[in-house]
């Protein structure tokens, strides 16, 4: 009795069953070692799935095949709003980087600098003020896709049963957008942001236990200033981003892999 | 290959230098011999394949019966379409409705509104809710929580009410009027998130405190029930159809 494996793939008994030429054999062997470690027959199942993809008519869809008339199509637009909110932050993602450049996260100064920035963005700068706005208002938009997206997801049930990690993991980054939302609305530092980053403040201070902390940790102590306006900054445009896409990729890549839920 | 095995052997005529006639592969051993790669990778890929089905099969995982349909091409290209659309909407408004810069932050005057944007009126509302935070007759009226923790706890319970949602609700039904119930505690839980935002503006809103904390939570209620009973009245004529075409493809459980 021997140690050697004799089932039916048992790769090298089969190439020595073959009995071939030195330049199969290598072939072969490169083949079957790339093959064992990245493999290959899957991707190779790619091409050939994208290829019958190309050359053939679009598979029917899930309401033709189905037959489920147009009742789906009615309630279609209702179906982008993840897409959509992806394309909205993307859009923000651009200007913010362009935004960035000019902007200076500092309360120095009366009025502070960072208000001045924002003037001189908006005033002084070529398409500065059309920038500005195109960046509020995809985050805007974002926001609301995000909401009317979680209200789709609930009434089409499309949450239930394999799909509650991702139900959570949306949670999560609706969260994280308000975040991103309110960490950005403060760095204008005008009236409303100021007062707005005091209710933030009042909110940490009133959690028991970890309130005081939590407050020092995200806003750089109890009463607003420059530490505060850094803070934001920085998890405005470099914690956020990071968090938040990596979030989006894991959220669509189990929707990728889950399928979209379906409809009816 | 097995055709070469059985040829006689060659080498023993010849200077050696120049490779004679019958070992030199004619144009049509070249092409056999290459198509022959291509026919070997083939193979290989068919064993590899059946390889994975066997170890499919032997394995103890189920398949579950849950119908999903996929992404791409169907969702994604549907979606660029809209998305396309509304990614110019934005690119319109953003030109012709510009945010407003108010006045530069002084810390020294409290402005008469305090808002945070849109999104978060909702947050505000709960905070906003110390009126309903209850007083305890044995501490002489004394509150057992801050006002604001009290507001801050009102948003972890909202949250987390939203995140336990699909551990409480399992099953196959998809559409509002299958479950009548959750439907209506989605549109409750809609609505109060409108009158609670109104909470927040409360200021901004002529009607007294107590009639608007009310509002806040009776309007969810009653729209709840509203909407039970439409969901409960479609049902009839609905179910006939859906049994007919759609529970003959996924039973309901």
């Amino acid at each position: 009795m021997s140690l050697e494996k004799k089932d039916e793939f048992d790769h090298n008994a089969w190439l020595k069953r073959k009995d071939l030429t030195p330049i199969e054999t290598t072939f072969l062997m490169s083949l079957i070692y790339l093959d064992q470690r990245l493999r290959i027959v899957d991707y190779l199942e790619v091409l050939e799935t994208l290829y019958y993809r190309v050359n053939l008519q679009m598979p029917k869809s899930h309401t033709e095949q189905y037959n489920l008339d147009n009742k789906f199509w009615y309630w279609y637009p209702l179906y982008s709003l993840g897409f959509f909110s992806i394309v909205a932050y993307i859009i923000a993602a651009a200007t913010g980087a362009l935004l960035g450049f000019y902007y200076t996260p500092s309360t120095a100064g009366d009025p502070s600098m960072a208000y001045n920035s924002v003037v001189a963005i908006t005033t002084d700068l070529n398409f500065g003020f059309y920038l500005r706005s195109l960046h509020r208002w995809s985050a805007q938009f974002m926001t609301a896709a995000v909401f009317l997206h979680m209200i789709r997801v609930y009434f089409t049930g499309a949450y239930k049963e394999p799909r509650e990690l991702n139900w959570i993991l949306g949670i999560v980054l609706i969260s994280l957008t308000l975040v991103f939302g309110y960490t950005g609305y403060l760095l204008p530092w005008n009236q409303l942001a100021f007062w707005a980053g005091q209710i933030g403040v009042e909110m940490a201070l009133a959690v028991p236990i970890v309130g005081e902390w939590g407050a020092q940790l995200v806003f750089g102590g109890f009463t607003l200033g420059e530490a505060t306006i850094v803070r934001m900054y920085i998890l405005h445009v470099f914690v956020l981003p990071f968090v938040v896409t990596a979030l989006i990729a894991l959220h669509v890549g189990i929707v990728w892999m889950q399928g979209i839920a379906e409809p009816h | 290959m097995s055709d070469e095995e059985t040829k006689p052997d060659v080498q023993s005529g010849g200077s050696g230098a120049v490779a004679p006639d019958d070992e030199t592969p004619s144009w049509m051993e070249r092409k056999t011999r290459s198509t022959g790669l291509s026919r070997l990778t083939y193979e290989y890929f068919e064993r590899a394949r059946r390889e994975d089905q066997d170890l499919r099969t032997e394995s103890d995982y189920v398949e579950r019966d849950v119908l999903g349909f996929p992404t791409w091409p169907h969702e994604v290209i549907r979606n660029l379409a809209i998305t396309m659309f509304f990614s110019g909407v934005i690119l319109l408004i953003a030109a012709t409705v510009p945010p407003h810069l108010g006045a530069p932050a002084n810390p020294s005057k409290t402005p008469e509104v305090i808002l945070p944007d849109w999104y978060l009126y909702w947050s505000f509302g709960l905070l906003k809710l110390n009126p309903l935070n209850p007083g305890l007759e044995i501490l002489g009226g004394d509150k057992i929580i801050s006002d604001q923790l009290y507001g801050v706890l009102a948003n972890v319970v909202v949250v987390s009410a939203v995140a336990v949602v699909p551990f409480l609700n399992k099953g196959s039904a998809r559409r509002p009027v299958e479950q009548p119930f959750w439907a209506a505690i989605g549109v409750g839980g809609f609505v109060f998130s409108i009158t609670i935002a109104a909470i927040a503006v409360q200021n901004l809103i002529p009607l007294s405190l107590a009639l608007q904390l009310n509002l806040a939570f009776v309007l969810p209620i009653v729209s709840g029930i509203i909407t039970y009973a439409v969901l409960k009245t479609m049902r009839e004529g609905y179910m006939y159809d859906l049994n007919r075409r759609y529970y003959r493809l996924r039973p309901p459980k």
